[in-house]
């Protein structure tokens, strides 16, 4: 038996609470929403005439990549008023899943499943809307019949399609979400213990305690990925925002 | 699988087992769901820059539809992810 | 069945270990705390301790961490807290907001007025170039006119210069011929004075030389027709 045993999911996840009411993912949460407007205050505070430098150059750089990659690819020039609430659905969950991989804090709030949660129903909620306000009720119609379906294939195909839509959809956005999350978080939780444990282990031989820099260099190539996961997936989650609200507001399929 | 939780059981009783078995559905749970999406992520990307090398001025749309399908695919890894979740720990 | 949990507060890591059971949860039935100067990990082997030798109630409780981060069975961890709900919800929604109705704008105006801007000098810059480019195609356009103007120029120079020539050319063919004409006059004339001269000189000579043969003078007239004969027929050879 080897001196490592895993800790329960609950004790890597759970965090203390500071009150009944308010815990550290509350707390992180918080700090994401007035990180990402102290950001945009300052930006836009600063001279807009000059070319962008600094923290102006960060804003603008993520407005642009919002319109540029994500709306235009995917919900074309009629999406471009969607800019506000999909860059605030980025930036907010950007920053939320980079506290993973902010030494100390450790812990990225997406990984509970909470804030994933309330996003994609928010999303859900606004998809939906977007359609009931564009084609009116003949939006539920639509969804469940695309137009050009046989009359004989109306039961499965609506079937198929209420599922994928009004079921698959914000389940999907929340599972990917949490999940990619909290399985980075626990390999970077195992190869830290990994990597503890060989560094304390009691050997004959005291030298090769210091194999535990192999799950060490580990840790840190895993987290050097996990950059790439958290702005993966705040990517992801915002461009199928966008191409749910870009397929309701058109009838075609 | 069977044969595995006899051995791992030898010694435990009752709820143990029951917890031991659990642990080890749980394993074959998310490893069984990750061949599939592993298969098809594979598959996409490597289209995607199949695609890309043909048509390099086409790359960013083609970026775009990788990443939405990578998105797709992975849903269900993530899907036995959340179930290794639920029954292992 | 004992599991290790291993909390970081700082430097320090806290090991304790803890009988995960269902039935009775997070009661711990023997712990050991660890700093990073003490004994590592492995240094209670797990099997060493007695689970049933060991009653949960001799456990004091005041031998738990102060740090307090006790394991707590907790909700799974896939169902969503109200709090976080309500916490993160609330300051996204906030944010939100914020984005679209201040802060967006905001930096949307700078953004686009700059664009305007720089759009415009584009096209101020096209509009420079252009007029550039029409100034220099008039420049060529009257750059060719000269240089027809200068070839037509040329042209008609060397046309007068040609018939100048020619006209000077057929003066000189006809004065040399003039001159060809009367050498050639007076080269018949001087043949034919010296013919004469050599017809009478030979006539006599003959005349002399056959008074001389034949003690007789013969007839001048007769030898003169003779000797024209001969030098006729010599000169036509």
């Amino acid at each position: 038996m080897l001196g490592l045993e895993f800790p329960p999911i609950n004790e890597i996840l759970r965090w203390q609470d500071l009150t009944n009411s308010f815990n550290k993912i509350s707390l992180i949460a918080v700090a994401a929403a007035i990180i990402g407007s102290l950001v945009f205050l300052l930006a836009g505070s600063k001279d807009a005439a000059v070319a962008p430098t600094g923290i102006r150059n960060l804003a603008e750089t993520s407005v642009e990549f919002i319109e540029d990659s994500v709306i235009m690819q995917t919900m074309g020039k009629e999406g471009l008023p969607w800019t506000p609430f999909l860059l605030s659905l980025f930036i907010f969950i950007l920053l939320c899943n980079s506290t993973g991989i902010v030494p100390i804090i450790q812990m990225p709030a997406t990984a509970r499943i909470a804030i994933p949660l309330f996003l994609s129903l928010l999303v859900w909620i606004v998809f939906i809307g977007t359609g009931l306000k564009h084609q009116k009720i003949r939006y539920f119609t639509n969804l469940l019949w695309p137009p050009g379906v046989p009359v004989a294939l109306k039961p499965l195909v609506g079937l198929i399609e209420f599922f994928s839509t009004i079921i698959v959809r914000p389940l999907s956005l929340t599972v990917r979400l949490f999940a990619n999350m909290l399985a980075g978080h626990i390999l970077l939780v195992t190869f830290a213990l990994l990597s503890e444990a060989m560094f304390e282990a009691k050997t004959h031989v005291p030298l090769l305690n210091i194999g535990g820099i192999l799950p060490f260099f580990m840790l840190v190539f895993l987290t050097a990925f996990e950059v790439l996961v958290v702005f993966l997936q705040a990517y992801i989650f915002t461009i199928l925002t966008a191409v749910y609200i870009g397929s309701s507001t058109h009838a075609e399929h | 699988m069977e044969a595995i939780s006899h051995v791992v059981a030898a010694g435990l009783t009752g709820d143990e087992q029951k917890k031991a078995n659990a642990a080890i559905g749980a394993g074959f749970a998310y490893g069984i769901a990750a061949i599939g999406p592993g298969i098809g992520i594979g598959y996409i990307v490597g289209k995607s820059v199949e695609a890309m090398a043909r048509q390099p001025e086409a790359a960013g749309m083609v970026r775009t539809t990788m990443f939405l399908g990578i998105a797709f695919t992975e849903a269900l890894a993530l899907i036995g992810f959340v179930v290794f979740i639920l029954i292992g720990l | 069945m004992l599991t290790a949990v291993v909390i970081q507060s700082g430097s320090a890591f806290t090991v304790h270990l803890v009988k995960s059971d269902t039935t009775v949860p997070a009661n711990p039935t023997a712990e050991q705390t660890t700093s990073t100067d003490a004994q590592p990990i492995s240094a209670v082997p797990i099997s060493a301790v007695p689970i049933s030798a060991v009653p949960i109630s001799a456990v004091p409780i005041s031998a738990v961490p102060i740090s307090g981060e006790v394991v707590k069975p907790g909700p799974s961890p896939i169902a969503p807290e109200l709090k976080e709900v309500a916490w993160g919800g609330g300051s996204f929604v906030v944010f939100a907001v914020l984005m679209r109705f201040w802060l967006f704008p905001r930096l949307k105006k700078g953004m686009d007025a700059r664009y305007a801007g720089i759009r415009s000098d584009h096209e101020g810059a096209e509009a420079t170039r252009s007029a550039a480019k029409a100034e220099v195609a008039g420049y060529e356009a009257q750059l060719a006119g000269v240089k027809a103007e200068a070839a037509a120029h040329i042209d008609a120079v060397r046309q007068t210069l040609e018939t100048e020539r020619t006209a000077r050319l057929a003066v000189v063919n006809a004065e040399i011929a003039e001159h060809r004409n009367a050498a050639a006059a007076e080269n018949d004339a001087a043949r034919l004075a010296v013919q004469s001269q050599i017809e009478s000189a030979v006539a006599d000579v003959s005349g002399r030389a056959i008074e001389l043969a034949v003690g007789k003078r013969p007839d001048v007239t007769l030898v003169n027709r003779v000797v024209a004969d001969v030098m006729g027929a010599g000169a036509t050879r």
